[in-house]
């Protein structure tokens, strides 16, 4: 099977399995959804892994999907290293996380459990789509669509009000980055003429290996303008699909879907797509350096901002939304100064962590018959073992203690920006994401210890909580074997050993262009070393917000964030609104509406009159017209 | 205007335009006043052949062969426009009881 093929197919699996389900999936046995739901995820894995295996690389075009005049979009797929990595997260990620639903949404009545692998399969299509596409209009299209599914299973429970609202308000705010999208396309086509990647790229100074072949334009100061814009419209984009600042309270809500939807889609995939765009986008970036450093700035600030707000969540699932913003922070900060393959790798690592900690705490959640609030769990690391170990893998993960694999890649990231040369801006970030590796090592132990250390907290709904069955303990402990060793593909951070993922991006994204030393590796010991510590002492240090209540209120507000954007945009909206409904729409337009029937009623009654029904009237009319008109005839003839 | 041979008397013209008007009005009187429908038909055949005459006369006047044929036609019509509106009129007797063209008036608006 040729490479195209091999391409399209991967695309195709999730599609068609999105298809069957949605057209015949509630009406067969539910052994019918459990094999197609996951089975096309992982049928796309393996066509995935046999590209990979090919080392195949190229720009497959398949048809002209528009053509009008001199702009054309074809239907390409663009395959290099990074479209196949952002694969293999997805579909081998995903393909986990798929499975494990088959037992968390074993509750679920036959229709709403065929709905939901139907969602799951439209997610991981859009997302193949969004990461494949090989020009701006599908990218865009890709964008569009994991917003609808995600908007789609944050409200799978459409009877909860809240699931309902939470997924409206992603909606919006996923709204709001696609027309950042479509904007710096429109930019960039009208620029370049090109809507193609290739062709864009092409056009653009100092060729990016691997993508573009032609350089025929240098640049001019006109174009430098036209990329910051374009840069700082995918940058809104990219912020909002990843929920940074300042559009990033989506997220949290978010978490009124199902767990494994939290855990593929709002975790380890889709809110990662904006460092996938940064990355894909690098010829823009590289030249666009004021969007470049913007990237880096909100990336740092979001990892510290989510980071101390999740110090006082008492929601798992919201700790742990935090927490991916913190890292997704990170992972912008990386592509941010230019090492690219370092925020890929803790893409990676992060897929593997943070879908392990979400499953994990869908597995306690599942037990604890959907309560969330850790106050209330306590004790568990007695009752259920192998769901603490997991869980307990992947915290150690997130703080990055040696040798789990968030060590490797935070670290990295921490290493290269402290040790980034000729940029003084990079002093700031280096201390803004080691005050916030600390926090995270704090709460991450505050979680862990108040979830699974102590005693069962009196308020706890069960008892003997029941141990997870095997079809979702598997994946969990797949990703837990991951997060431990997976580390050891990439060991750059204590400068030796392997480095994989950079050498495999390197064709795509290109490596960064410095090398750490020395001193970059004592800061990763150090920062490895404290927030351990942290970790550790979190156990004892839970009245520390009795000193500040202030801030406690603070971040339990989330920085009124919510608050502000009621004040800044709902309300005016309301009141623009209620003030054109009550002062234009119904005076000026309804009114103006009515009275033109009116008058028409009015006008058609008075002239109803002469239509009396009676024959002779009519033949009266008629004659007395023909009189008059005999008469003036008669007139003008002798005048 | 000159005058016409009519069965060797000469005749202005003027006289049978006298007698269609004369006609004319009598039928246009007829449809205005009378309410039986059938007299009402009888006076708007009246009306025609009113016209009709003013054709005729202008025919010979003019030595025009056309004002003839005209009236030819247009007595073909009203023939027809008899046979329709007889056809409407029992359509209408049989269905109710309406002698006085005046309880036809449903239509009003």
């Amino acid at each position: 099977m040729s490479n195209q093929t091999l391409a399209l197919l991967i695309l195709l699996f999730p599609a068609a399995g999105a298809i069957l389900l949605a057209g015949r999936g509630w009406r067969l046995p539910r052994i019918f959804t459990v094999i197609v739901g996951p089975g096309v995820v992982w049928a796309s894995f393996v066509a995935t892994l046999a590209l990979l295996l090919a080392k195949a690389s190229g720009d497959f075009t398949y048809w002209t999907w528009i053509k009008s005049g001199t702009f054309e979009v074809p239907f390409n797929l663009l395959i290099d290293n990074l479209s196949i990595f952002m694969c293999l997260v997805i579909t081998g990620v995903g393909g986990l996380i798929v499975t494990y639903s088959v037992g968390y949404m074993e509750h679920e009545d036959d229709p709403s459990y065929a709905r939901f692998f139907c969602y799951m399969d439209v997610f991981i299509f859009s997302m193949l789509l969004l990461v494949l596409a090989g020009n701006f209009v599908f990218l865009i299209v890709g964008w569009a669509m994991v917003g609808l599914s995600s908007y789609l299973l944050i409200g799978f429970w459409y009877q909860r009000h809240s699931a309902v609202v939470a997924a409206r308000k992603a909606f919006v705010m996923n709204v709001i980055g696609d027309v950042g999208m479509i904007l710096g396309t429109f930019v960039l086509f009208m620029t370049y003429q090109q809507a193609t990647f290739q062709g864009v790229f092409g056009r653009l100074n100092g060729c990016p290996r691997g993508v573009g072949q032609l350089c025929l334009l240098p640049f001019t100061s006109g174009d430098t303008f036209n990329l910051e814009l374009v840069g700082f419209l995918f940058l809104v984009g990219a912020v909002a699909k990843s929920a940074q600042l300042p559009l990033h309270t989506w997220l949290p809500d978010a978490m009124e879907g199902p767990t494994p939807v939290s855990a593929l889609i709002h975790a380890a995939t889709m809110v990662t797509a904006g460092v996938y765009l940064v990355g894909r986008m690098h010829p823009i970036f590289d030249v666009a350096t004021y969007a470049h450093n913007a990237v880096a700035i909100i990336g740092a600030i979001t990892a510290l901002f989510a980071a101390t707000i999740a110090i006082v969540q008492v929601d798992i699932k919201r700790v742990l939304a935090y927490s991916t913003m913190s890292q997704i922070g990170y992972m912008f900060l990386a592509v941010g100064i230019g090492a690219y393959t370092a925020g890929f790798f803790h893409l990676l690592s992060h897929a593997f962590f943070k879908a392990l900690l979400f499953m994990a705490a869908g597995n306690v959640i599942h037990a604890m018959h959907d309560e969330q609030d850790m106050r209330k769990y306590g004790g568990l690391w007695n009752q259920m073992r192998p769901t603490a170990i997991t869980f307990l893998v992947g915290s150690l993960s997130l703080v990055g203690v040696i040798p789990f694999v968030g060590f490797f890649s935070k670290e990295q990231i921490l290493g290269l920006a402290f040790s980034k040369p000729d940029d003084n801006m990079v002093h700031v970030l280096w201390g803004v994401g080691f005050a916030t590796a600390l926090i995270t090592g704090f709460y991450t132990g505050r979680m862990w210890w108040l979830s699974f250390w102590g005693k069962p907290s009196p308020q706890r709904p069960v008892e003997h909580p029941h141990a997870p069955r095997l079809v979702m303990m598997v994946p969990v402990a797949i990703l837990a074997i991951l997060a431990t060793v997976g580390g050891f593909i990439q060991t750059t951070a204590i400068g030796i050993g392997p480095s994989t993922v950079t050498d495999f991006l390197a064709s795509a994204v290109g490596s960064q262009r410095w090398e750490g030393g020395g001193a970059e590796i004592a800061v990763t010991f150090l920062t490895m070393i404290l927030a351990a510590g942290l970790f550790a002492w979190a156990l004892y240090s839970r009245p520390w917000s009795a000193y500040a209540p202030w801030a406690q209120r603070l971040l339990e507000r989330k920085y009124y964030f919510d608050e502000i954007y009621d004040w800044a945009f709902a309300r005016p909206t309301d009141w623009v609104a209620g003030f054109a409904l009550r002062d234009i729409e119904r005076p000026v337009i309804d009114a103006a509406v009515v009275d033109t029937g009116l008058l028409a009623r009015a006008g058609a009654g008075g002239l109803s009159l002469t239509q009396s029904g009676y024959f002779r009237n009519y033949v009266l009319v008629f004659v007395g017209g023909a009189v008059v008109a005999a008469v003036i005839l008669i007139v003008r003839a002798n005048s | 205007m000159s005058t016409l041979n009519i069965g060797g008397s000469q005749l202005d013209a003027s006289w049978f335009l006298l007698l269609s008007a004369i006609l004319f009005v009598l039928g246009a009187v007829g449809v205005l006043v009378r309410r039986n429908p059938l007299v009402i038909l009888i006076s708007i055949e009246l009306m025609l052949n009113a016209a009709n005459l003013v054709l005729v006369a202008f025919s010979r006047q003019l030595v025009n062969i056309e004002g003839q044929l005209f009236a030819l036609m247009s007595m073909t019509v009203a023939a027809a426009e008899a046979v329709v509106g007889l056809a409407i009129l029992v359509d209408i007797f049989r269905t109710r009881d309406a002698e006085d063209i005046d309880d036809l008036s449903e239509m009003h608006g």
